[in-house]
């Protein structure tokens, strides 16, 4: 079973080192059996303020098991050797800038990285990222949240970006959302720009899955693997990837 | 983008969710600024509720025994709440107001900051939550006790390094769900723009007030010092002068138990990196792969990673110098004023008292030295009284508990 047998296009988010190096290899592979369209490769970074509590604690952890930028560029040159799902590499511009932007993009296009998302590098504020990654074949993602004003919509639509990331509600990562006509109508606006809409904040459940993909052309869920990964740190593989199949509706 | 940014430092690196509302509070800002009855009832509450203008002190005593410059003390720290922390936090609590926020919300180190903004908020009747972190509720109690019974929530923060950086992580989190109905009173020169810019303004009162009572006494300051955390108290302090050549300007950051990694807080003088970090770009310390390093500092409220951009940029441009104090030595300056001057510095605040005796130890006195109390040392009662009597504060404390147990006995025995 592969994504082309998903019913449920799934961006699956990970975190290297967590809990291990070896078991966060092993969890990339679940996602990608379990039918995870994308992957969001986060590389942790030690003040994740757009993240709640699960994300925080698995970045926290990560970095003690010895996560390093360049320990996360090994991790995703792997991935992208094994696999065809494309690889989308998140983290904060700290980190990105800490690496200096065109450096850090040029890395990513090397190891095979098909988009990069830095959420506080806004299109406005963002370093360098959009064009450097525009010449290194790279797509930067702007990351949109629910309630930005239209000014700020079409601020973003005029970087012409192919993916957009929509979170669907205000606040962090993790906690709940409900799917109804206030953040259906906000992705719809989104992809009338012709973007694909990656939409997600709190997607745990088939129900959601089901309900964002009417709007948008992928899900993002991200807490709810960080909490199956906690539960089954010791084999976190089986129950990652029963849950993806699950979302994804290979299974 | 060139607004925000003080040279190459500032701007607001945030994630699109707090945009909007760091662009309303730009707007909103810019309103009140340009509204003369906003800035009345700044000051009547300085002058009502605040206890403006706080005292210059000529301390002659410690003159004299430095036996150089002439040291004047701004005594900051008798403002209300016990530091200069309720300046922007009552400047920031009435722009809220004016923005129709009822709730507020605010990060604290050393608790000073929280505890302003507890007040104001009972005061003007906001809800009012400040994210702490425990290592900070730990050693700063008093405070915590304080800002509770003020009616605010204290919400200890466990993420990361469980001080500051982290409470501002946790504020911003918050923020970005809440922002339709709370403001976020940031207590220091720094975060995303317009928050450096907004502090600075509210807090320059200190130094429009240490230009007046000098000139009062025709008194040409040599040098100013303050301390150095975020850098509120001292770009307040320093804010008439910048644009000036003299006096020099001096800020003293933490210099920790000494320049080990982890071991201190000094960001300018080549240890700190520009880096983005919580909003805005500045000097951070940071490890060889860019996360955020430790920090260690005696005083919670120097216990930070990073500085304000527009100092960063001062202290690049070379128009404010830096220097460190370590632990050691803010304690010795609390010693030092205590029993030459009868005033108690807060730990962060000595810190830059260290600095100024050694400055006035090296000038003539046809110079004058102005040190900004920014705090008083109420609050540190639980560090420096461990240091300075161990024994007999041991013994108070346990005296003190055993008492309180055996009252909480009798009442679950009732």
């Amino acid at each position: 079973m592969t994504r082309d047998d998903a019913a449920y296009r799934i961006m699956a988010h990970m975190i290297p080192f967590f809990p291990d190096y070896d078991a966060s290899v092993q969890v990339a592979s679940a996602l990608i059996d379990g039918g995870a369209s994308y992957l969001e490769i986060q590389f942790p970074y030690s003040d994740p303020t757009a993240d709640g509590p699960a994300i925080q604690g698995a970045c926290a952890t990560a970095l003690d098991r010895g996560f390093t930028v360049s320990e996360g560029w090994r991790f995703v040159r792997d991935l992208t050797a094994r696999t065809p799902v494309p690889v989308f590499v998140m983290s904060y511009a700290g980190l990105v800038y800490a690496h200096e932007v065109q450096r850090f993009v040029k890395t990513a296009a090397d190891a095979g990285v098909s988009g990069l998302i830095v959420p506080d590098l806004p299109v406005d504020s963002d370093e360098g990222l959009f064009a450097a990654a525009a010449d290194a074949g790279v797509h930067a993602v702007p990351v949109i949240a629910m309630g930005a004003g239209e000014s700020r919509l079409r601020l973003i639509e005029s970087v012409g970006a192919e993916y957009v990331y929509a979170s669907l509600r205000r606040g962090t990562t993790g906690s709940h959302t409900e799917i109804g006509p206030e953040n259906s109508a906000f992705v719809d606006r989104l992809a009338r720009s012709g973007a694909r809409v990656l939409a997600g904040f709190g997607i745990a459940t088939r129900e959601q899955v089901r309900a964002v993909l009417d709007h948008a052309h992928a899900a993002v869920v991200g807490s709810a693997f960080v909490r199956a990964i906690g539960e089954n740190p010791t084999a976190p593989a089986d129950p990652v990837r029963r849950l993806c199949a699950r979302l994804s509706g290979i299974g | 983008m060139n607004s925000g940014f003080f040279g190459a430092f500032g701007g607001r690196y945030v994630a699109e969710v707090l945009r909007g509302p760091l662009d309303e509070l730009d707007l909103a800002f810019q309103e009140a600024s340009r509204d003369a009855t906003f800035w009345e009832e700044f000051h009547r509450i300085g002058a009502e509720y605040v206890g403006r203008p706080t005292p210059l002190l000529f301390a002659e005593n410690s003159t004299r025994e430095l036996g150089g410059a002439r040291l004047y003390i701004k005594l900051e720290g008798l403002a209300n709440t016990g530091a200069h922390k309720i300046n922007n936090a009552v400047g920031q609590a009435l722009l809220a107001r004016r923005m129709g926020k009822h709730r507020i919300i605010a990060e604290t180190g050393a608790g000073q900051h929280g505890l302003a903004t507890a007040a104001i908020c009972a005061k003007l009747g906001l809800e009012c939550t400040v994210y702490m972190g425990e290592v900070d509720i730990n050693r700063q109690r008093p405070n915590v006790y304080l800002m509770e019974v003020f009616g605010a929530t204290v919400v200890p923060v466990a993420s990361g390094s469980r001080t500051l950086k982290d409470a501002v992580n946790e504020a911003l989190r918050d923020w970005a769900g809440s922002y339709d109905t709370t403001h976020y009173i940031i207590g220091s020169a720094l975060g995303p723009s317009p928050y450096p810019d907004m502090v600075r303004e509210f807090q320059s009162v200190i130094g429009q007030e240490v230009v007046r009572q000098l000139s009062e006494r025709e008194v040409t300051p040599t040098a100013m010092v303050a301390c150095v955390g975020g850098g509120s108290n001292a770009i307040g302090f320093f804010a008439p002068y910048l644009e000036r050549e003299a006096p020099r300007l001096i800020g003293v950051e933490a210099g920790g138990r000494g320049p080990e990694p982890g071991q201190h807080a000094a960001r300018l003088n080549g240890l700190g990196r520009t880096g983005i970090v919580q909003g805005y770009k500045s000097l951070f310390l940071l490890d060889d792969d860019g996360q955020v390093s430790h920090t260690h500092s005696v005083s919670a409220g120097l216990d930070y990673p990073g500085v304000g951009p527009q100092l960063a940029w001062l202290g690049e441009q070379g128009r404010i110098e830096f220097r460190t104090a370590t632990d050691e030595q803010a304690l010795e300056a609390v010693q030092f004023f205590a029993r030459n001057e009868g005033v108690v510095f807060a730990l962060e605040s000595a810190h830059g008292g260290y600095q100024a005796m050694q400055l006035a130890r090296s000038l003539s006195s046809n110079d004058a030295v102005v040190v900004n109390m920014s705090g008083r040392g109420d609050k540190d009662l639980f560090i420096t009284a461990r240091e300075l009597m161990p024994e007999t504060w041991h013994e108070f404390l346990v005296s003190e508990a055993t008492s309180i147990a055996a009252s909480l006995e009798e009442g679950r025995s009732r």
